[in-house]
């Protein structure tokens, strides 16, 4: 089976890739490598396909917002979103379940399933600042 | 050496909640006023090609085939037509392909419609339609909306260059000023500085959005449609009109990645910045040469992140220069005249060729008392795609 996507099939996952020929990491993967113009092959015929590894623990807080307006599918009366960098200097956009955020805080990236939208359940990051995963009302974890 | 394209004629309906009509017939309404400015009476013969500007009939309307629909519409057969979908910045690349055609001599009179009717369906729904434009796994997935990114951006924009929530609303007092006086405007309500944040209870009007973008710190969800008539400047065609052409003296567009947090600095615009300097390139201009301008304020901290990417302003100074009112109709560079997306409205596929529309009305001194900017020579329009993953920049100049 080609394997194009970022997520875990058998827990909630999300992946990062690395370029095997320059060892640059992406989040999400491109086809061709940036820096080194390698190409990614998820079928894994012609060429090795990427390493791919987990995207989850602590990272940095660089901006935020608390959304008021939400698209159809979502029953709160508001969500907050966070942009994030991780050690490894990968960036990664998701859902953040800290109250009273603030630029540069100490995060950790943990990945749940979401079914909030009509369709295929989806994997999103949550941004959290225990070292538990959270558990949102809004979501379903497994 | 290419051949010179300008813009015979202009037409536009009024934006705003056009629900109860036909996508196709807004557009062929907006085009017939075109044909009307430009005073050409045998339609069939003269134009050639007909590029249509649109991002969300498919999904919103459940309707495709769009320009052969407009064609037919208008009787223009047998004019070849396409359908040009570039997210938000559509209309641009409508005109740009427009111009193309004009340009590579494979056409002498290209008529370019931009149009959308969002209001068909909630703004919830239209808020997700908006969205589906984000990387689909790494974005959209997280219930991340447009609105989330340009909130996320105006954080750090105030973080690093002192923006206030006053400032913001300063530019919604100036966009509302602009915008009710302008007829093809989706609000034509002006409202004060007291009433939408120096007043004790503004926040009950002016709520947050996403913080810290409030009700007047972002644009409203409209209908509308646009269109213009470029011409070959030197073909005989051109002489069929009754008006003068404005000459499109420069176009560039550029792209940046698609996920807004692989951009080294998240408050950097490259696409805007890149275009920019492909227009002024094309143009032979400089950004002091430019008299006034209409930037893509779907968020209206874009207005001074635009400015600033464009060369209008030296970064991080555009914050000076609403202050100081540089950018208000009498101030030394009008910005958004039209009353921009802010009050001018933002259907998406309509906006960019509305904006084009701005730049020929007020080159020509045809913009309505209040609002004309002071024997303006060159105008520069910035249409914006994705989070800025895809923009176009289009200068016209009346010669």
């Amino acid at each position: 089976m080609i394997d194009f996507g970022i997520y875990g099939a058998q827990e909630p996952r999300i992946f990062a890739y690395r370029c095997p020929q320059c060892h640059t990491a992406y989040y999400p993967p491109p086809m061709l490598c940036a820096k080194c113009s390698n190409r990614r092959d998820p079928s894994g015929i012609v060429y090795d396909d990427w390493e791919k590894f987990p995207l989850e623990g602590a990272c940095k807080l660089l901006t935020w917002t608390r959304v008021w307006a939400l698209p159809e599918g979502y029953d709160q009366p508001y969500l907050l979103f966070g942009m994030v960098e991780f050690p490894n200097g990968l960036r990664a956009s998701g859902r953040l379940e800290v109250e009273s955020p603030h630029l540069g805080m100490e995060l950790i990236a943990w990945v749940a399933e979401s079914s909030e939208r009509p369709g295929h359940p989806v994997n999103i990051f949550l941004f959290s600042e225990a070292a538990a995963r959270p558990l949102p009302t809004n979501l379903r974890c497994d | 050496m290419a051949a010179r394209v300008g813009i015979a004629a202009t037409g536009q309906i009024k934006f705003g909640n056009l629900s109860e009509y036909d996508l196709v017939d807004i557009m062929a309404y907006a085009a017939t006023e075109a044909m009307e400015d430009g005073g050409i009476v045998e339609k069939h013969s003269i134009i050639d090609q007909v590029i249509v500007a649109n991002m969300g009939g498919g999904i919103i309307n459940h309707q495709t085939g769009i320009a052969s629909s407009l064609v037919s519409r208008l009787n223009l057969e047998p004019a070849s037509a396409e359908l040009v979908e570039n997210g938000p910045a559509s209309g641009a690349s409508a005109v740009k392909v427009g111009w193309m055609a004009i340009a590579s001599g494979l056409a002498d009179v290209v008529l370019v419609v931009g149009g959308e009717t969002m209001r068909k369906v909630t703004g919830w729904a239209a808020t997700d339609f908006v969205a589906t434009l984000l990387h689909p796994e790494a974005e959209y997935n997280m219930g991340l909306t447009l609105p989330a990114f340009g909130a996320m951006f105006t954080r750090l924009y105030m973080e690093r260059y002192g923006l206030t929530e006053r400032d913001l609303a300063l530019i919604a007092v100036k966009d509302h000023e602009n915008g009710a006086k302008n007829k093809f405007a989706h609000v034509e309500e002006t409202c004060t500085i007291e009433a939408i944040h120096d007043n004790a209870n503004a926040h009950v009007v002016n709520n947050y959005v996403a913080e810290p973008l409030r009700l007047y710190s972002v644009c409203p969800v409209s209908d509308g449609a646009a269109a213009v008539i470029l011409v070959n400047m030197d073909s005989p065609k051109a002489q069929q009109f009754r008006k003068p052409p404005i000459r499109i003296a420069g176009i560039g567009s550029a792209t940046d990645t698609h996920c807004v947090h692989n951009r080294k600095d998240p408050l950097a615009l490259a696409a805007v910045r890149v275009s920019a300097e492909r227009a002024y390139a094309m143009a032979g201009l400089r950004p002091a040469d430019i008299s006034f301008a209409e930037l893509h304020d779907a968020f209206v901290t874009l207005e001074m992140a635009i400015s600033e990417e464009v060369g209008l302003f030296p970064r991080g100074k555009a914050v000076d220069a609403v202050r100081r009112g540089d950018t208000r109709i009498d101030g030394c560079l009008p910005i958004s005249p039209s009353g921009g997306l802010k009050a001018k409205g933002h259907p998406v596929g309509a906006t960019g060729v509305s904006q084009v529309v701005e730049l020929v009305r007020q080159l020509r001194g045809e913009a309505e008392p209040g609002r004309q900017v002071k024997d303006p020579r060159y105008g520069m329009a910035v249409n914006f795609g994705g989070f800025a993953n895809n923009v176009v920049t289009i200068i016209c100049a009346r010669e």
